[in-house]
């Protein structure tokens, strides 16, 4: 006989549990505007977010705003037309499938709002940046490639970006040698760790210095023409 | 030389028992002086003493043992023994000021500080002193006045209506200690004295301020201001909600707003304008945000290619004000906060546009069953407001292109959709504060959409007439700047934020 019985808590409840963590929303019923609202410190412009945003325009019909926020005085010009010149079309939000809104508001980290009543803000530029490019292209199917692209994201926002002199030099190298082995970062395609990477080493300020693979894929990344808004804000 | 024999600065007098006709010539004597001390008091601008008044604000301890004059109203006296600790007030600063026995001030005269009644208006020669502990109780924390000559200028009724403590108590924090507050309606009786709160004080400084940057805003736009009629022969907005009045032998009505001169106006080349005068609506509603008499702010403007050019002018106008009250009226916002907590109010540059069907899809997608076409309940409106807080973290925003059908009959149609027009809200917290559109302006289209609202024709014959000259395409808006005041500050009754409300209820004082 046991000592003692553990008597089942909630019966025959059926539990749903979730299976995607979110859902993507349909961009294709013309309705009215789903827009996309992105809160950034401009302290701390948040390149691949305006890397992304030229790349979303290629494929939607995108609205883009800048507004400033009321906790912040004296945003310098160039933040405020980063998004490019505004659309012919923007009397009439309801002819455009996407809004992108980027805020330029006292926060602490990038911030993303979308579906409200769905789903709870995105912190973080490496996590917007993983929302924003699975609205272009879906993460590499294999897991081993998609864990690569996650990883040279961490490594970017946290070492590269934020890291000390060593740490960045460490991953200088480290981008090196997997230059030396492929085109791109994570392989034969171009992926969002490209796109991040790319931004954190401009932003580091010492891009002519950086190792021989490096300075080739940078030049690759030039010429696709998507980085030109991040540079341009570099200026 | 003013003297006034209600201030005693003699020596202490010994009383003795006096026989009776000593008795009778000293109480003839007293009254003799009473009296003409009563003339004096009520005399002034009898001489113009060379004396500098000192305001209570600017004493510091840069000021330390000067001797100064000053005016200011008795906001508390204690006699303590041979002291009396007064407390000075003018308008939202004051200070501690002491009589006490010495060789300047005699026991009467601290008998007679104590005795001065509150509120009333005194005129004080005292030196200024540094304390070593700092007075948290007052404004002036660093320093207090040691009083040597004391005179009334206005002596208050002993009995006040109410006290200002009492109305300056924050609700929850009177409740709990068992002190007093003062209700709405006790307030709104005794204004005179209400106002004098430094809340009070806060609130009218700040809606000044909002008046003033509305003017200027507008007048380096290029508008220009114009005064309009109250008193018109047809009730503009619709004859429900309109007070008339006797005109001689006739009736005539209070306007219900400047609508149609404003139009006028752009017919007559004025371009751009706005006009800052009183809105008449005899609307029996008894809620927090109506009044049957307020300030109206309003703006008209002809415009090129898109009524948009509107929307951004009335936008950027009230941006400039909030930016304005942020940046220079911090003082007055903290001080209305302390008695009446709420969040800062935060907005946009450029303001937040959002479209009527995106509002809709706000709203449905958090629950709400509605039409395409309906209008927004005030319930709806005030949880579209918190949608769009909770997304964008603004306070003020536009909601454009209502549905046709439920604005007035001289809304311009959206020329791309039927359904649709070229009119828009603006919402500040949650709560509508501007309803504005582009006018038709052309006077045959003006006819049919009448018609089909099932106006009388005659009724607004002359103003379809002011259109059949050429009239430049225009669009334009008004706010109420009490409601504007409310909510900015975070309010809940409008009555708060105008000096002598009016509603169905109330018409004095």
């Amino acid at each position: 006989m046991p000592m003692y019985q553990v008597k089942p808590v909630s019966g025959d409840m059926e539990v749903d549990l979730p299976t995607c963590m979110y859902k993507l929303p349909s961009f294709h019923d013309l309705g009215a505007l789903r827009d996309i609202v992105i809160n950034a410190n401009p302290a701390q412009p948040p390149l691949t977010l305006l890397v992304l945003h030229s790349l979303l325009c290629q494929r939607y019909r995108v609205l883009s705003t800048v507004h400033v926020h009321s906790s912040v005085t004296d945003v310098p010009p160039q933040l405020l037309s980063c998004l490019g010149p505004r659309h012919a079309d923007s009397y009439a939000r309801h002819m455009f499938q996407l809004g992108f809104t980027l805020i330029w508001k006292d926060v602490p980290k990038v911030q993303m709002k979308f579906s409200v009543q769905n789903m709870c803000p995105i912190e973080g530029e490496a996590n917007v940046a993983r929302f924003l490019f699975k609205l272009l292209a879906p993460y590499p199917s294999d897991p081993a490639a998609a864990t690569l692209v996650d990883s040279w994201l961490d490594t970017a926002f946290f070492q590269l970006a934020e890291g000390s002199a060593k740490e960045r030099a460490a991953v200088l190298r480290a981008l090196n040698s997997a230059l030396g082995r492929n085109p791109w970062l994570s392989g034969p395609e171009f992926s969002l760790a490209d796109v991040a990477c790319y931004c954190c080493v401009l932003q580091t300020g010492s891009a002519a210095s950086t190792p021989a693979n490096v300075q080739r894929w940078i030049k690759s990344c030039d010429n696709l023409g998507h980085f030109g808004p991040a540079k341009r804000l570099l200026q | 030389m003013l003297c006034v024999s209600s201030c005693f600065r003699a020596t202490e007098e010994e009383q003795q028992a006096q026989s009776k006709k000593a008795l009778k010539k000293q109480q003839k004597e007293a009254e003799k002086a009473a009296k003409k001390a009563e003339k004096q008091a009520k005399l002034v601008s009898v001489s113009f003493p060379d004396r500098e008044l000192v305001r209570v604000q600017d004493l510091t301890p840069e000021k330390a043992d000067q001797l100064i004059w000053l005016r200011a109203r008795v906001h508390t006296s204690r006699a303590k023994g041979k002291q009396c600790f007064l407390v000075l007030r003018q308008q939202q600063f004051n200070v501690q000021a002491l009589v006490a026995v010495g060789d300047r001030a005699s026991k009467q005269m601290v008998k007679f500080a104590a005795n001065i009644t509150k509120e009333s208006i005194i005129d004080v020669e005292a030196s200024v002193r540094k304390v070593e502990q700092k007075i948290e109780s007052c404004s002036q924390q660093d320093v207090e006045l040691h009083v040597e000559r004391i005179f009334v200028i206005s002596q208050a009724e002993p009995r006040l209506p109410l006290q200002l403590e009492d109305a300056v108590r924050p609700d929850g924090e009177g409740e709990e200690e068992g002190r007093a507050t003062v209700n709405q309606d006790t307030k709104l009786d005794n204004r005179v004295i209400d106002l004098r709160t430094t809340t009070s004080q806060a609130i009218f400084r700040l809606q000044s301020g909002v008046c003033q940057l509305f003017r200027d805003t507008l007048t380096q736009k290029g508008f220009v201001e114009i005064q309009t009629p109250k008193i018109i022969s047809a009730a503009s907005e619709g004859g429900a909600n309109v007070f008339t009045v006797s005109y001689f032998k006739t009736s005539a009505y209070l306007a219900q707003s400047p609508q149609l001169y404003k139009q006028m106006c752009i017919c007559a080349d004025f371009d751009k304008v706005f006009c800052v005068g009183p809105v008449f609506r005899a609307e029996d509603s008894n809620t927090h945000r109506h009044l049957t008499e307020f300030v109206g702010l309003d703006i008209e403007m002809a415009f090129n290619y898109h009524y948009h050019e509107v929307i951004d002018s009335i936008t950027d106008t009230m941006v400039q004000i909030f930016k304005g009250l942020r940046d220079n009226f911090q003082t007055e916002i903290q001080t209305v906060n302390k008695q009446f907590p709420s969040e800062p109010f935060k907005f946009l540059e450029p303001t937040l546009r959002l479209e009527y069907t995106e509002g809709v899809a706000m709203l449905r997608e958090a629950g709400v069953e509605m039409g395409d076409e309906d209008d927004l309940s005030t319930p709806n409106e005030k949880l579209l407001g918190r949608l769009v807080k909770e997304k964008y973290d603004t306070d003020f925003y536009v909601l454009d292109k209502y549905p046709l059908a439920v604005r007035p009959f001289y809304t311009m149609p959206d020329p791309n959709n039927a359904k649709y027009s070229n009119s828009y809200d603006m919402f500040m917290r949650g709560e509508e504060i501007l309803s504005g559109a582009q006018r038709i302006h052309d006077a045959q289209l003006l006819t049919e959409r009448a018609t089909h609202h099932q106006i009388d024709l005659e009724k607004i014959k002359s103003y379809i007439d002011s259109f059949r000259f050429g009239a430049p395409p225009h669009g334009g808006g008004g706010i109420g700047l009490e409601r504007v005041c409310m909510l900015y500050l975070g309010l809940h009754n409008v009555r708060q934020t105008s000096m002598f409300p009016r509603d169905p209820k109330r018409l004095t004082p």
